[in-house]
């Protein structure tokens, strides 16, 4: 870096905390007198339970977005034109419609009357499963595509030198192509799960007792302000910068070892 | 080896890769192929390795016919080994682990066997050096002599090599055909296609010209390179034999 370079760039620094040291005095002036910071102490365990739950939608959603994830990729895959067809459809409509729609749509008009009964029957809780197995497949339709790109990628000499070792299909996938694949979109991947434990925050619509609904009645409970929003929003920060990092470091890993 | 193939046809679309092949020889150890680039070597290595099936004809190796079912011939694939051009090797395993991985999942060995007889592999091509290196730390010829190593590791019937040397240079060939032929002085029964002339009179015990998806003529080395019969053959010699 020459000197310039560097001037120029502690010019910028210097503009840029500017910036955002006023709009945080700012609003503290105008919103942090009202801040009382014991509503959030008063409400922790709603807030606390609530975290818990969207830890755990997040992770049983990002298993289930695996098991989808590879059934479509397989599906595209299929030597039958009907799977393959089907699948495409499938996808291609997942993928051009919101969450938000699947997640109203898909609980109230498709699972909710047709499961709601019998999983209460055996005491569980039907919106938190359906939004859960909902999410799953949208995002499993995302993962599929990459899971496929991935696959897709690997040179055809890979696939015929598995063969001719004598692999079995299910060991080709498993002992060549899918190592291989996997280091390819591990960023992507670990991006798609990110976006997973944000939209979790989704199923409040259909009512799911998660980090954001759970934060959003505290608030309205409470006449909370920023008391109740900087938790939400360091809430989920503490679930996704993990996973952030993680990919990181994956990445660079594999990068050397190729 | 005993090989009897009749009337073999495989289609590509519009192009005819074997065209009513045919191919009779009662007794070789090692049989090349050599022709003009797609005259339907590759195809004829594939279609007898195993690795693609016909469209229509038969392949007899050593009296059993060869099967169309994938099943079938995916043992058939375990009891020989099959080298390409290039890209072999697995870029995610080092050289050890391209040898055992296959030794332990197809043929059935414990890890530590599997991992001892890769060892051995490598020893005997003196690659031991280079065991825990991954195929991107390899040169090419290295790559390869890894690559026919794993090929060898479970003792195969018969070892299919289709252009071992195309993707390398000078020095790097060199060194990949002289393994190629201990094998072959070794007694193992080999079919390769290759662009190396003077390895194929070296080497063959047959050697067959491909040409438009026909065996255009088929003769042991000595008689094919001083005297060959037919004329396409004739010309393509002495068209490579120029330089």
């Amino acid at each position: 870096m020459n000197g310039r370079e560097r001037s120029a760039n502690i010019l910028v620094a210097i503009i840029l905390a500017a910036v955002f040291a006023w709009v945080c005095t700012s609003l503290f002036a105008m919103l942090g007198k009202q801040a009382d910071w014991s509503k959030t102490w008063e409400y922790r365990e709603a807030l606390w339970s609530g975290w818990l739950v969207t830890l755990g939608i997040s992770f049983a959603a990002l298993i289930g977005s695996i098991f989808f994830g590879l059934l479509f990729m397989l599906g595209q895959r299929s030597h039958l034109v009907v799977v393959r067809c089907t699948c495409r459809a499938f996808l291609e409509f997942v993928r051009d419609t919101p969450l938000l729609v699947h997640l109203l749509f898909g609980y109230f008009v498709i699972l909710a009357p047709l499961l709601a009964r019998p999983l209460g029957e055996h005491g569980l809780d039907d919106k938190l499963i359906i939004g859960v197995l909902l999410l799953s497949v949208f995002e499993g339709a995302y993962l599929g595509e990459i899971l496929r790109g991935g696959v897709e990628s690997i040179p055809r000499t890979q696939w015929e030198s598995a063969r001719a070792v004598g692999f079995s299909p299910f060991q080709v996938y498993r002992y060549v192509i899918f190592p291989q694949a996997l280091r390819r979109v591990l960023p992507a991947m670990a991006g798609l799960f990110v976006s997973l434990i944000k939209d979790s925050s989704l199923l409040s619509v259909i009512g799911v007792a998660e980090y954001f609904y759970n934060t959003r009645n505290v608030i309205s409970r409470s006449y909370a302000g920023l008391e109740g929003y900087v938790p939400l929003a360091v809430g989920y920060l503490i679930l996704t910068l993990p996973v952030a990092w993680l990919s990181h470091w994956l990445e660079k890993r594999f990068r050397h070892e190729t | 080896m005993k090989l009897e193939v009749t009337q073999l046809t495989k289609r590509y679309g519009e192009t005819r890769a074997a065209d009513g092949l045919c191919l009779s020889i009662s007794a070789a150890r090692v049989l090349v192929l050599i022709g003009p680039s797609g005259g339907g070597k590759s195809t004829l290595l594939r279609l007898l390795g195993g690795l693609e099936t016909a469209d229509g004809g038969t392949i007899e190796m050593n009296g059993q016919p060869l099967s169309v079912d994938a099943l079938e011939l995916q043992v058939y694939r375990r009891k020989n080994g099959f080298l390409f051009q290039q890209f072999n090797l697995f870029p995610h395993l080092t050289a050890r682990h391209n040898i055992a991985l296959p030794l332990e999942k197809v043929h059935g060995h414990s890890p530590r066997e599997a991992l001892l007889l890769a060892e051995q592999a490598l020893g005997r091509f003196y690659l031991l050096d280079h065991a825990d290196k991954l195929p991107a730390q390899l040169s090419g010829g290295q790559q390869q002599r890894v690559g026919i190593a794993r090929a060898v590791a479970h003792q195969p019937e018969i070892l299919f090599l289709d252009e071992p040397t195309s993707a390398l240079d000078p020095e790097m060939t060199a060194e990949v055909l002289e393994l190629i032929q201990e094998l072959a002085e070794a007694g193992q029964d080999i079919i390769l296609s290759t662009h190396e002339m003077g390895f194929a009179r070296a080497v063959a015990d047959q050697v067959a010209f491909v040409a438009a998806g026909k065996i255009e003529e088929l003769s042991p080395p000595a008689r094919l390179f001083s005297a060959p019969q037919s004329a396409i053959c004739r010309q393509f010699l002495s068209r490579v034999m120029r330089y």
